[in-house]
């Protein structure tokens, strides 16, 4: 399982890690964001829809990608 | 030395002539330099409006005359009677005058979409209310409701330019925020409104608060009195404001097309020329007002590398915010938050002005997604 740690990073800064770190993986993988930034959830939604993924909130921090 | 009428009213203009605003040619911020027009007559309204129009003496009465004809102006503008209309010397009470004067009576629901002002948002905390999600075009379903409820939404949406969802089902009271442009019709039904003399390039420190259904209203305000608002506007700004509004609808038609033709250019070129870009505006929306975020991009280094290049921007982004929490706005409408950009278009926007605005964008933009 793939994780990716961005507590502290301000936006866009996680967007722009889970877009790198989603290049390098084979569709259909599961990632796991964690990102206390406030701005992550709304973007996380339109990121998903702009890149045509799928993504849900698990909790205020911890976010679940599907690539 | 020209002049300028107001109704009977003449109104000397000051030295040196009713130029353009040439210093503010990049700029595509909300705010704009005072119309010309009303930078004219500003002193010599200062000069009449001195005195406490409620007054018996003549300066006073003369006043009182010449805001009788600034009011005239702005219910001719705003398709509302002379005697609705009421001046306020700071905008955001007329949120509380509009809104929370209905709530005493009724104790119904207050219903509000979430793309509404900070305003609205903090006087939905003090009552029973209920939001109303929005979609990616910002519209929101709006409840029938009941006569008892209340309902609050601007005409124009101040970020994105959206056009209200049509209320004209809701059975209750109706405020509309039409702070963000003067010139879009209300929809047939209201019962107070809220206008910004700032968006039609008149002074700031002025709204323009108008309430029809008088007898379901109560003065929310601790008061002696049967006066509606407080009366601590300053008279000269109110006529000035007037005098702008005449100058801002005469100019419309130009302004009007122009924007339109400016914002398709622009809408082109961020979706073709640099593309990863979501565009939060309606297609619809009203054409001086234009949002739009670009993916990968931090906003408070575009907006710094542009005020660089000489174009000041603005931004819904939590990095260009005071408290570091992105645009509701965009956020409500499922729109991407960073990396964005906010446009308003000025009469004064040249097309030399938005083709450099649009290049240095687009190099800004490729500096920060290689960097």
């Amino acid at each position: 399982m793939h994780r990716l740690d961005c507590r502290g990073a301000r936006c866009p800064l996680p967007i722009i890690h889970l877009a790198q770190e989603v290049s390098a993986l084979h569709s259909g993988t599961l990632i796991t964001l964690f990102s206390d930034d406030p701005a992550t959830w709304p973007d996380l939604q339109a990121w998903a829809r702009m890149r045509e993924k799928k993504v849900r909130q698990i909790d205020a921090i911890t976010f679940e990608v599907i690539v | 030395m020209g002049e300028v009428y107001l109704g009977n009213s003449r109104f000397a203009l000051g030295e040196g002539s009713v130029g353009t605003m040439g210093s503010v040619t990049g700029a595509f911020t909300s705010e704009s330099p005072l119309h010309p027009a009303a930078r004219e007559v500003l002193l010599d309204a200062m000069d009449k409006g001195w005195a406490d129009p409620t007054k018996l003496h003549r300066p006073s009465r003369e006043l009182s005359i010449l805001l009788d004809e600034s009011r005239a102006v702005f219910g001719r503008h705003f398709q509302t009677p002379v005697h609705t209309i009421h001046f306020l010397g700071e905008v955001s009470l007329g949120y509380h005058l509009g809104i929370s004067g209905f709530r005493q009576q009724s104790h119904g629901t207050f219903y509000y979409p979430a793309t509404s002002r900070h305003e609205v948002l903090a006087l939905a905390t003090t009552m029973k209310s209920q939001l109303l999600p929005v979609d990616l075009e910002g519209r929101s379903d709006i409840p029938e409701g009941s006569t008892a409820d209340l309902l609050a939404f601007a005409n124009i949406n101040g970020e994105t330019g959206a056009h209200a969802t049509d209320a004209g089902n809701f059975l209750g009271t109706t405020f509309i925020d039409a702070t963000a442009d003067p010139l879009t019709a209300l929809p047939s039904r209201w019962d107070s409104a809220l206008w910004d003399s700032r968006s039609w390039s008149g002074p700031a420190g002025l709204g323009i608060f108008a309430l029809r259904e008088e007898s379901q209203w109560h003065n929310p305000l601790p008061r002696l009195d049967q006066l509606k608002v407080p009366g601590g506007f300053n008279p000269a700004l109110a006529i000035a404001s007037a005098v702008a509004l005449d100058a801002h609808v005469a100019e419309h038609e130009r302004t009007a097309q122009q924007n339109k033709s400016f914002n398709s250019q622009i809408r082109r070129f961020v979706t073709e020329s640099i593309g990863d870009v979501d565009i939060a505006s309606p297609q619809d929306a009203a054409a001086h007002l234009l949002s739009f975020s670009f993916l990968y991009v931090d906003a408070e280094q575009l907006i710094d590398r542009m005020e660089r290049r000489g174009f000041s921007l603005d931004s819904g982004s939590a990095c260009t915010s005071a408290n570091l929490e992105p645009s509701h706005v965009l956020a409500a409408m499922g729109r991407l938050t960073h990396g964005n950009v906010r446009l308003t278009l000025h009469s004064e926007t040249t097309e030399e002005s938005v083709r450099s605005m649009l290049d240095a964008l687009k190099s800004v933009i490729e500096e920060l997604r290689s960097a």
